[in-house]
């Protein structure tokens, strides 16, 4: 058979289309019941609070091509809902034996992006129950918020200006919702109830994606645990002061922790103490056991607690609690400092114990972790490790201040004075003989190092060299005696601030065999002669809704400073059970927090609608009310101090809703959006103005903690101006809000410059306006434009013009299509076909706009042929193919390539050097450059490809910016040879007047 | 009218982001995350007008039978059946569509690109045929720095990886900066000559 293109074609189609069919057909011929996932088991995750399940299958083989394992959930085995999946490299499988899926805490539930209607899963059988994930149809997911506990995260403008007021009325009460649509929420997260069945399967998909089918599903229950036992404990006592300090590890999960507390146990009272905790083990076991089997016996409890609780936090969940405290011993005493409230108990601790401090190794000392559902889990018992003040950790003195050039998100956290240590050496030669040292340095905005000094000696202690590090390129170079073992460094300072004559650090560098090099060792501090990396500095925060203080960060000791990320846009999260499916509503509780009170005990609360303010008001009044009234029938003591403390707490929680300033102030509002703006304005300052301390731990008990940070020169609080600081007590002394800022000020070099080239411009244009003749050095590549186009037109053959590879947000590419609109004129008028290719959908149009243009000014407009400006895909190497493609067959005589390229220049330039086309290129790329020189005819090299269309236009204008470009040239020029040569006497303050970046 | 509501737009935006480079306060950077989703929202837009002019090109060169024009079948065709494949299966590992990529465009492309080493070869022997002084330097430091890569260059003497480095490290990286010190005031007069309306050759005309 002859061949033609027709037939060649239809073939090569033809062969696509049968290559499409291999993957398809390859799905066929496996037994499907080979790859169910074997051994699917369901188990509670142990020490968690309830909602944590973990499942566990046995992978496929690797040979099986296995991609992905997908996993279903439901409530019932007849309808399962996709949640997640595991990905497997289909080259290596799985290595372990079994495979781990935690469904566990809050987790994604359903968002806006969920699909809008209830699916079947794709390749299912008619009657399986599997389907996609939960869908957008609140008909579908709503009745399932009842099997989950539902958590809504909700952007607060969403929540304070889209929500609709609903009643809820029911035969007891009226209650008022917020409602908001589905795309109001930000996300709705899910957690697993306790004691709740759970179904679960998993079906695996190979490489073909193939779904096959899924394991039967198994059935899981999480449950309740009390915490994990904490693995690290620390008693210490100091003595001298009679301090008591303890730390403590972290557990893995704190979800459901509620309090870290802290008891002291007599020595003789161990045996007790040990069966107290076996017991509250067997307590948890029969809890259990009951929930299994309700025929069980309630254990009851034999063994009351021999130790004395001195001190109990909350955990300050959902943030990274604090894992140190210390408790001082005054007049032979450890005393609370307020009264601890165990919420979970209901009951109030006021600690007055008295203590021997002369025998403290007569006391154990032991750590708990108390769990929501009164869980209580005990460390090992320890004793104190004596230790003397000077034992302790030293802190520098810190600071904390709005950050700088920031969008009001950052706040800066600073302390101590720099530090210079050594990080690495390496030999440059052969012999050992020249030593590359790198050290590297921290610091904070307070100091900036101007010079280092290292003195270095070697093991006899006889100095080798001393270095002046003017400008550090954190790289030192020393000639050192052969087969030396091992170098001394003394380390000094000179910053912009005094630091002390004491100020040095010394470090050793020696010989390590396994890295065939010098290490450097430990680096002390001379003061001190501390080991700057044997502790970490931990920056704790508070907010004006914090109970207690949060870590911030942990940060190594050789460091000096951190910038605290604040969010400054905030969310609301509300528990959900409520919704409407008809009109795609979720309720929420309109009620939110805005604060803590100045003792950072109560809320302060307020409500999306002030009647509910008020109708929350009028409940406490009656409750006021009916308990006053009841307290003249009551006769025994205790009911009447019940009743009392009944009264104080609601005139209290009245008190906060009614006469706390921010609630008077939002009840002075008669319009309700300017009443919510001042309450999200209150609550915004509330939640990101931070108190800051530090700790300075070895995290073994051994740490220093400073006090709270107070800025003595603060203003105070000018509430006039601002109506939302009103009862911010200690906002801007002690706690720190960022603010937005207007100016970057490490900008303000960039800033000057462009000042100082606008002015050069615009001087320069007005002398060209002027009639000045400008003179502009003649560039090759452009004055032979001309004659390129010209050949073409002689040759009769087309002229190939690619604008770069790049976007049109490049400026080489915008650069490239203002040659494009000269050279496309002058081709026009010429009457010579002109192609452009172009990478980017975006420059297409833009280029096809030129062109067209430039056809219409050549008073051609007949010419213009649309399709000759067209796309060829934006793949790198198939636009090759299409232009070289274009090069070969078209065999055009001229061929610009101006703008932005990368890998593909050469492989263009070669193509149509090889078709012997005149070539004119023009890259800002420094990497093509070379390419471009060695296969075009004429290269416009970085800045002359901008400067083409000034030089091509011969305007005023267009000149003048030029001109103001030579001349920013020459003051940069200027600038880098003053820099050389004073650098070069150790004058660096010119150098370091420039930003590094 | 056409000219200068574009023309307008350019010069308020342009004006706008350079304010944004300067001011990190919360409503500049509100401002630019709205845009950049603004823009995101846009782009598939753009994808219609590549395909639309892709389509264009090549039914016109069906339509009018000009020279090749069977080839715009075989373009068409595999935008078609990609498109097809990617729509039915979708775009994950396992689906056709990947398989097309991975056997056809993946080897494609690294073929392309495979050429470039053949291209290097023939562009350095242009470059380094030592016809004038120039040139013999440019050969010269080529040899030195191509040796200096090598175990080879070491073997021979421990200067040819010094010169090596220092070639590319001293010259090599001053004309590197040059460059793009020239780049950088080029691409800002550039940004100006937008800004201030002066060039106005992207739009189309003068």
């Amino acid at each position: 058979m002859k061949l033609n293109h027709f037939k060649t074609s239809f073939f090569l189609v033809l062969m696509v289309f049968s290559f499409l069919f291999l993957p398809i057909s390859s799905h066929a011929a496996l037994d499907d019941s080979e790859y169910i996932v074997q051994n699917l088991q369901v188990n509670d995750i142990p020490n968690d609070d309830g909602s944590g399940l973990v499942l566990s299958w046995k992978p496929l083989s690797k040979e099986k091509r296995i991609i992905e394992y997908r996993i279903y959930r439901g409530v019932t085995p007849d309808s399962l809902f996709y949640i997640g999946r595991i990905d497997v490299n289909v080259k290596t499988g799985v290595a372990g034996d079994l495979m781990y899926f935690y469904d566990t805490a809050y987790n994604y539930f359903l968002d806006i992006q969920a699909p809008g209607k209830l699916k079947k899963e794709k390749k299912q059988a008619e009657d399986s129950p599997l389907y996609r994930r939960y869908p957008r149809d609140l008909a579908v997911t709503g009745p399932q918020f009842k099997n989950y506990s539902v958590l809504t995260v909700i952007p607060e403008k969403d929540y304070y200006y889209k929500n609709r007021k609903i009643e809820v009325v029911t035969e007891k009460d009226t209650t008022v919702y917020a409602a908001l649509k589905l795309r109001n929420f930000r996300q709705l997260a899910k957690k697993l109830l306790d004691d709740k069945e759970y179904y679960y399967t998993v079906f695996a998909v190979n490489e073909a994606r193939k779904y096959f089918p899924h394991a039967e599903p198994v059935m899981g229950i999480p449950r309740e645990n009390a915490p994990e036992e904490t693995k690290e404990f620390y008693p210490v006592f100091v003595k001298d002061t009679n301090r008591l300090q303890f730390e403590w590890s972290l557990p893995i999960f704190t979800d459901d922790i509620y309090y870290h507390c802290l008891y002291i146990l007599d020595k003789d009272e161990l045996d007790k103490f040990q069966e107290y905790k076996k017991e509250q083990k067997l307590i948890e076991e029969n809890n259990l056991a009951i929930k299994l089997d309700s025929t069980v016996v309630k254990y009851e409890p034999k063994f009351e607690n021999p130790a004395e609780l001195i001190f109990m936090r909350y955990a300050g969940y959902p943030y990274t609690g604090s894992k140190t405290v210390h408790l001082d011993i005054v007049d032979g005493k450890i005393k609370s400092e307020k009264i601890y409230k165990n919420e979970v108990l209901g009951q109030e601790f006021d600690v007055d114990l008295e203590i021997d401090i002369n025998n403290i190794q007569d006391y154990y000392f032991v750590f708990s972790l108390f769990d929501t559902s009164n869980y209580e889990t005990f460390s090992e018992v320890k004793a104190a490790e004596i230790v003397y003040p000077d034992m302790l950790p030293e802190i520098p003195p810190f600071t904390v201040v709005d950050g700088k050039n920031d969008k009001g998100d950052y706040n800066y956290v600073s302390w101590g004075k720099p530090v210079v240590y050594l990080t690495n050496s390496s030999y440059l030669n052969e012999e050992k003989t020249k030593l590359l040292v790198n050290y590297d340095t921290m610091t904070n905005e307070h100091y900036k190092i101007r010079n280092i000094y290292f003195t270095v000696y070697d093991d006899a202690g006889n100095e080798i060299k001393k270095i002046n590090e003017f400008y550090q390129d954190n790289k030192l170079k020393i000639r050192i005696p052969p087969n030396t073992e091992s170098l001394n460094f003394e380390i000094t300072l000179k910053c912009n601030n005094p630091i002390g004559d004491n100020y040095v650090f010394y470090q050793d560098i020696s010989w390590n065999d396994q890295t065939k090099s010098l290490t450097p060792g430990i680096l002390y501090f001379s003061e001190s002669k501390e080991d700057i990396y044997k502790y970490s500095y931990y920056v704790y925060k508070r907010n004006y809704t914090d109970e207690e203080f949060r870590l911030s960060k942990k940060i190594t000791g050789s460091q000096r400073e951190l910038y605290d990320n604040i969010r400054y846009k905030n969310v609301h999260f509300k528990i959900t059970t409520k919704f409407d499916a008809d009109k795609g509503l979720i309720y929420v509780s309109p009620a939110f927090s805005v604060r803590m009170d100045g003792e950072q005990e109560n809320t302060i609360r307020s409500n999306l609608y002030p009647s509910e303010v008020e109708k929350t008001l009028r409940g406490y009044k009656e409750q006021i009310a009916d308990y006053t009234a009841s307290k003249d029938t009551l006769e025994t003591e205790e009911e009447i101090k019940e009743a009392d403390d009944a009264i104080e707490h609601y005139q209290n929680l009245f008190d906060l809703l009614a006469n706390y300033p921010i609630s008077k102030e939002a009840a002075s509002f008669s319009n309700p959006k300017a009443r919510i703006k001042y309450l999200d304005k209150s609550r915004h300052i509330a939640k990101n103005s931070f108190e800051y301390k530090i700790v300075k731990s070895d995290d073994k008990g051994h740490f220093t903690e400073t006090p709270i940070y107070i800025n003595e020169d603060a203003k105070p609080v000018d509430v006039e101006k601002n109506i939302a600081l009103i009862s911010y007590e200690g906002f801007g002394k002690d706690h720190f809000f960022p603010i937005p800022n207007w100016f970057k000020t490490t900008m303000f070099p960039a800033f000057l410059a462009t000042i100082i080239f606008g002015g050069f411009v615009f001087f320069m244009i007005g002398k060209a306006k002027k009639g000045h003749d400008l003179f502009v050095r003649p560039i090759a590549g452009i004055e032979e434009i001309d004659n390129a186009i010209g050949r073409a037109t002689e040759m009769g053959k087309p002229i190939l013009f690619v604008p770069g590879t790049s976007g049109i947000t490049d400026v080489a590419t915008l650069a490239g299509l203002s040659i494009l609109g000269r050279v496309a004129k002058k081709a026009a008028e010429y009457d010579t076909k002109i192609l452009v290719p172009c990478r980017d959908y975006l420059v297409l149009p833009v280029a096809q706009e030129i062109v067209k243009e430039a056809h219409y000014e050549a008073g051609r407009p007949d010419t213009y042929d649309k399709t000759s400006v067209f796309f060829i895909t934006t793949a790198q190497f198939p636009f090759v193919a299409g232009v070289n493609g274009i090069m070969v067959r078209e065999k055009t005589a001229t061929n610009f390539f101006m703008g932005m390229f990368w890998a593909e220049a050469l492989l263009m330039t070669e193509t149509g050097n090889t078709t012997g086309a005149i070539q004119i290129a023009g890259t800002d790329a420094p990497t093509q450059l070379p390419f471009f020189i060695t296969t075009c005819d004429y290269t416009l090299i970085g800045e002359e490809l901008y400067a083409a269309s000034a030089y091509l236009a011969r305007e005023p204008m267009q000149l003048g910016t030029l001109k103001g470009v030579d001349y920013s040239k020459l003051l940069i020029l200027i600038l880098i040879i003053s820099g050389t040569i004073l650098s070069s006497v150790h004058l660096t303050f010119l150098m370091n007047a420039f930003p590094e970046k | 009218m056409k000219r200068q509501i574009p023309l307008l737009i350019v010069i308020g935006l342009g004006l706008l982001f350079v304010v944004h480079t300067f001011v990190p306060h919360k409503i500049s950077e509100d401002f630019y995350e709205w845009w950049q989703t603004w823009s995101k929202a846009i782009s598939p837009f753009m994808v219609l007008l590549g395909i639309m002019s892709l389509f264009m090109v090549h039914s016109t060169k069906i339509k009018r039978k000009t020279a090749n024009w069977q080839y715009s079948f075989v373009t068409l065709g595999g935008l078609l059946i990609t498109a097809f494949v990617g729509f039915m299966w979708g775009t994950r590992e396992g689906t056709p569509y990947m398989w097309l990529f991975k056997n056809i465009q993946m080897p494609m492309s690294a073929t392309m690109f495979s050429l470039l080493a053949f291209y290097i070869a023939s562009a350095a022997y242009k470059a380094f045929r030592a016809r004038s002084v120039e040139a013999t330097v440019l050969l010269l430091a080529a040899v030195i720095v191509m040796l200096g890569q090598v175990p080879l260059g070491a073997q021979i003497s421990h200067w040819i990886p010094d010169t090596s480095k220092w070639i590319l490290n001293v010259p090599n990286l001053a004309s590197k900066r040059a460059i793009t010190l020239g780049v950088g005031l080029g691409i800002t007069a550039t940004s100006l000559k937008i800004l201030l309306g002066i060039e106005r050759k992207y739009l189309g005309g003068d």
